[in-house]
């Protein structure tokens, strides 16, 4: 009887963890959803000896009534200049992409099946790109640090399957996440050995006019390969009053 | 002539010389003395050698073994300099293949077993990158669309299903006959390892997969780590098993031969000793035990065990002659004799094998050293330790060496020895036609390209390479990295062409490029027909944006093979199969001829070059280290004889051993490989041993007799049954070799025998024989007083 009830308090103080994990990460979520936009950010990929590649894109997303629609455009550097990319994220079935690229004038749809790969050479994954599904994830909280002045939770997300660990390049991550803001500041991502694979900081976070939280920089730091990617947001503009014509394959290749 | 005679004749010649014995032996007794301080300190002597040993097994426990050869290579080699360049920007990762093979590879269970395999070595981070049917791409258009997916997204389980699977790899260039064979009987999965983690480890990760995943297909594998691994395991273990065996049959051949306890163990511990010494001295002076590393303990039973044996021989036939005198003059009679020849016989094997140290092979030299100090410390023993026992343990019977002298032996070479002075010609006629008949197969010897023979055909190793070079183009690879601009279209296009070209070799299987991947994304972006379908595009710019399409679409690492970070520089591969160095050579020559004009800076590098250019350094290594030991060894002879001619005499049996030993290796098949031709070091060794003995002992004989060929005939039966004991003991204990699961190690003894055979006959009846038609100067020059000298010691 003793260790029945036993059982049953570590079995509710577990859930009751969980509970609190998965409604934190889900809070951190919230804090940070701007919801339409438009940017210009700078990306630089760093090889283990230090050489950079940079990329300079521009980036407008609205949300409509299917799906979330994105336009990703090179500004630099010139041999890519002009390429752009448009996304459909619908909610319910697998992402439409379209690429532009103008050496060839031509548009080409395409289809990505590798969320866990890297985002345009870089040491984000596409994955780390776009909002994670919660339900894809067990939480834990596994304790409480300081970073920076800031006292924040340790949240675990562990992959549910073998398959979502593969499909979105890790098996867990460790966020730290602000007590007071619900702001995460750092993420570390183990690889399907279990091995610290990548850290993420994400820092300068600015308030918009919606109440929301953008980070105008993030590193990742593969600790493996010691390379080195950041993600640094030149302007920021939250809302979009970009037409819905802007995001159709046609008009792709117009500006 | 018999026995009795032969003592009568002694007993004779020694009453007649008896009163310039008498005087001449105050000399004698100088001579003596300083064989009795090894007498007369006896317990120093054994208890210092006790030290010694003790001294070397202390650092044997921390013997590190690398049986990773090009980590000895010298850092100028170039095939090491090009591949550091191309590590610089491409890695330095090592290669495995796992092939599964079933009648359809295709069946699900098969690809269920791949998949799990595949998959698990994705989530090891011993791997770095894993290319299986399930992680290869199929790029392709579809509906206007570039679509890029791993070859098999799910497992057919209908057979329509299988077969449109079938169809739709056949079509894809990226997987048929790189991932799958043509005939879909063999899958292969690739890992690329960064060398980070222990190779044992490794190799039990890659079971432990397997392993968990079990299945009714054959799993065969191949690549470095599994090479050395094996090599380190099963080689050792099957010479640590076999070796003992060997010696012990080696001890009893010895107690046959002097039916004497102390007689077959003497010498035997000495070998022991120096062998433990020459291991301790690897680690204590800061080196790692290499594969060449087994050759030194057969190196020093070979060497080691003469000078022991001389002793013993030379111990009995005095004690035979003289059964009244007691052991410590005997032993003090032995030492006076043998001292000379001993040194001088272990200065020049010394000599002789110190010419390793000239190899181009770090751990040839290594090897140089320890032996050579390894000879030297068994000579001492030999001179010390040996004497100091013997006066220990007291003598033996007269009657023992007396049926030992009526043996076998003795007869044999009584029959040798008569027959190399009565007719000398013939048989020297008889030892060129040898010559000339056996070292012809020099010629025809075989150079092996790599490593790879050392595991038997039948191993999984060297299946899974027949099937990578009969079913997926080829097991072995030369990187060409260009340096410029990699999106420039005329360096693409020039790549392309050299692939076309290069295709037409019959030994390459398949290139791959960057211009093979622009060319299929073109592929997946045009209609068939419509320009720009399966060609490099005309700018830059179009490559970069289909770089950055791949990018999108997929996962740009699948081009970091292909295309370094900095876009500065692109990657060539070469896959191809070659049986012998010629054939490498021969490519490397097409690849030279092909890019001389190439405008761009390029290095030419790859797995094999390294292999290549190992087993050059074996071969011209060895050259240099002949070179070396032959005029070391000539320069020598002529130095203790004071005679050219000695010196040219006594490097023909070196000459005769190591071209037909050679010879012999090219008419049976034998490959020339980095332990085969380090054979040729034992066969000088030896070589120069027996034949100063032999004249060494002529010239002893000929102080008192003015009759060459009673002298050379004593001489023969003398100091022969030393010698012939010695290579009979070794070459018997080395027959053990033979119950080897490898052939290479079956190989490595029948070369070994072969050597020592040779060096036997030419010690005992080339030799001769030469003397017998030459009589040489340096072998009669002795004034009289020192004529006496000798029979004290004459029997």
């Amino acid at each position: 009887m003793k260790t029945t009830i036993i059982s049953i308090l570590i079995f509710c103080a577990f859930a009751l963890t969980a509970q609190n994990a998965r409604e934190i990460s889900h809070k951190y979520m919230n804090a940070t959803e701007v919801g339409d936009m438009e940017m210009i950010s700078t990306i630089n990929i760093y090889d283990a000896k230090g050489n950079v590649r940079t990329r300079q894109i521009s980036t407008a997303s609205r949300k409509f009534s299917e799906s979330t629609k994105m336009l990703i455009r090179f500004l630099a550097p010139a041999d890519v200049k002009g390429t752009a990319l448009l996304v459909y994220d619908y909610e319910d079935q697998d992402d439409s992409q379209w690429i532009y690229m103008p050496a060839l004038r031509k548009v080409r749809r395409i289809v990505s099946t590798e969320k866990g790969k890297n985002f345009m050479g870089s040491e984000f994954t596409n994955a780390d790109m776009s909002r994670p599904n919660q339900q894809d994830f067990d939480y834990q909280l596994i304790g409480e640090t300081t970073l920076e002045g800031r006292k924040c939770w340790k949240i675990k997300a562990t992959g549910k399957t073998d398959a979502l660990k593969l499909q979105n390049g890790f098996s867990s991550n460790i966020s730290y996440i602000d007590q007071q803001t619900f702001l995460c500041y750092k993420i570390e991502y183990f690889d399907m050995s279990d091995k610290l694979h990548r850290i993420q900081y994400i820092t300068d976070y600015k308030k918009q006019t919606n109440g929301k939280y953008f980070a105008y920089r993030m590193t990742m730091q593969n600790v493996q390969n010691n390379r080195k990617s950041e993600m640094i947001v030149d302007k920021f503009q939250s809302g979009s009053k970009l037409p819905e014509n802007t995001f159709s394959p046609a008009m792709i290749d117009k500006f | 002539m018999s026995n009795a005679v032969i003592v009568r004749s002694s007993q004779s010649e020694r009453r007649g010389n008896l009163l310039i014995i008498h005087h001449s032996l105050k000399r004698l007794m100088k001579k003596i003395k300083t064989s009795l301080f090894i007498i007369r300190h006896r317990w120093w002597v054994l208890l210092l050698t006790g030290i010694i040993l003790l001294a070397a097994i202390i650092p044997l426990t921390n013997t590190k073994i690398n049986s990773n050869l090009e980590s000895y290579m010298p850092d100028t080699m170039l095939s090491k300099i090009n591949n550091k360049k191309i590590g610089e920007f491409f890695g330095n990762d090592e290669t495995m293949l796992l092939v599964l093979e079933n009648e359809d590879v295709l069946q699900p269970a098969t690809l269920k077993r791949i998949q799990n395999i595949s998959e698990s070595f994705m989530m090891n981070d011993a791997f770095e990158q894993v290319l299986s049917l399930f992680q290869t791409k199929n790029i392709q258009s579809d509906d206007g669309m570039m679509v890029v997916t791993p070859v098999v997204e799910n497992i057919p389980e209908q057979p329509a299903e299988r077969e449109a699977l079938r169809e739709s790899i056949r079509k894809n260039d990226l997987a048929y006959g790189l991932v799958v064979s043509e005939d879909f009987r063999y899958a292969m999965i690739m890992l690329t390892t960064d060398q980070q983690m222990p190779d044992v480890e490794l190799m039990e990760q890659i079971h432990q997969i397997i392993g968990k995943y079990p299945g009714n297909e054959k799993v065969y594998m191949t690549g470095q780590p599994y090479l050395r691994t094996e090599a380190n395991d099963k080689i050792a273990l099957d010479l640590m098993v076999l070796l003992p065996i060997g010696l012990c049959v080696m001890l009893i051949f010895l107690w046959i031969s002097f039916r004497e306890f102390k007689a077959m163990i003497l010498p035997f511990s000495v070998v022991v000793f120096s062998i433990i010494l020459a291991m301790g001295l690897i680690p204590a002076l800061g080196w790692e035990l290499s594969l060449i590393g087994v050759l030194i303990p057969i190196m020093m039973i070979a060497i080691a065990n003469n000078y022991g044996v001389y002793f013993v021989a030379r111990y009995q036939e005095i004690n035979y002659y003289h059964p009244g005198r007691n052991i410590a003059k005997i032993v003090q009679e032995v030492i006076a004799y043998l001292k000379k020849p001993m040194i001088l016989c272990g200065l020049t094997t010394i000599a002789g094998v110190l010419g390793l140290v000239v190899h181009l092979l770090i751990p040839a030299r290594q090897m140089g050293v320890v032996t050579s100090i390894a000879i030297a410390f068994a000579l001492l023993l030999s001179l010390t330790y040996i004497p100091a026992l013997f006066s220990i343990i007291g003598k033996s019977t007269k009657k023992q060496y007396k049926q030992v002298n009526e043996g076998f032996f003795h007869h044999l070479l009584s029959h040798v020895g008569k027959l190399a002075t009565n007719s000398p010609k013939r048989m020297s006629i008889f030892f060129i036609v040898s010559f000339l008949l056996l070292s012809g197969g020099v010629f025809k010897i075989h150079v092996a390209p790599d490593s790879n023979k050392i595991l038997p055909e039948d191993h999984g190793f060297n299946r899974a390479i027949r099937i990578a070079d009969e079913h997926f183009g080829g097991s072995k690879t030369i990187d060409i990295m260009f340096e410029g601009d990699a999106t420039d279209p005329a360096l693409l296009k020039r790549i392309d062409e050299y692939s076309h070209r290069l295709e037409q070799n019959p030994l390459v299987g398949r290139t791959a490029s960057l211009s093979m991947m622009i060319k299929k994304i073109s592929m997946a972006l045009h209609e068939p027909g419509e320009p720009g379908y399966n060609e490099i595009p005309e700018d830059n710019f179009a490559v970069s944006q289909y770089l950055e399409l791949y990018g999108m679409s997929a996962d740009i690492a699948d081009f970091e093979r292909f295309i370094s970070f900095d876009y500065m520089h692109t990657l060539m591969t070469v896959q191809y199969q070659a049986a012998s160095l010629p054939d490498v050579e021969g490519l490397l020559q097409d690849i030279s001829e092909m890019l001389k004009d190439e405008p761009q800076p390029y290095v030419v590098g790859g797995a094999s070059l390294i292999d290549k250019e190992i087993s050059q350094s074996v071969e011209i290594g060895q050259y240099y280290s002949l070179l070396f030991a032959f005029l070391a060894i000539l320069i020598l002879l002529s130095i203790i004889f004071k005679s050219v001619t000695a010196g040219v005499m006594g490097s023909l049996p070196l000459v005769f051993a190591v071209f037909c030993t050679f010879g012999l290796m090219g008419w049976v098949g034998i490959e020339l490989n980095i332990v085969t031709a380090l054979l040729s070091s034992i066969s000088i060794g030896l070589g120069v041993d027996f034949t100063i003995q032999v004249f060494w002992r002529i010239k002893t004989e000929l102080m008192y007799t003015d009759n060459w060929q009673k002298a050379i005939d004593k001489a023969v039966r003398g100091i022969g049954r030393g010698i012939t004991i010695n290579a009979f003991s070794v070459m018997i204990g080395f027959s053990v070799l033979f119950l080897s699961a490898f052939p290479f190690i079956q190989s490595f003894a029948f070369l070994i025998i072969i050597s020592l055979f040779l060096c036997l006959i030419s010690a005992l009846a080339l030799i001769p024989a030469l003397c017998m038609i030459l009589k040489p100067k340096f072998l009669n020059d002795q004034r009289p007083t020192s004529k006496v000298k000798c029979l004290t010691s004459k029997v």
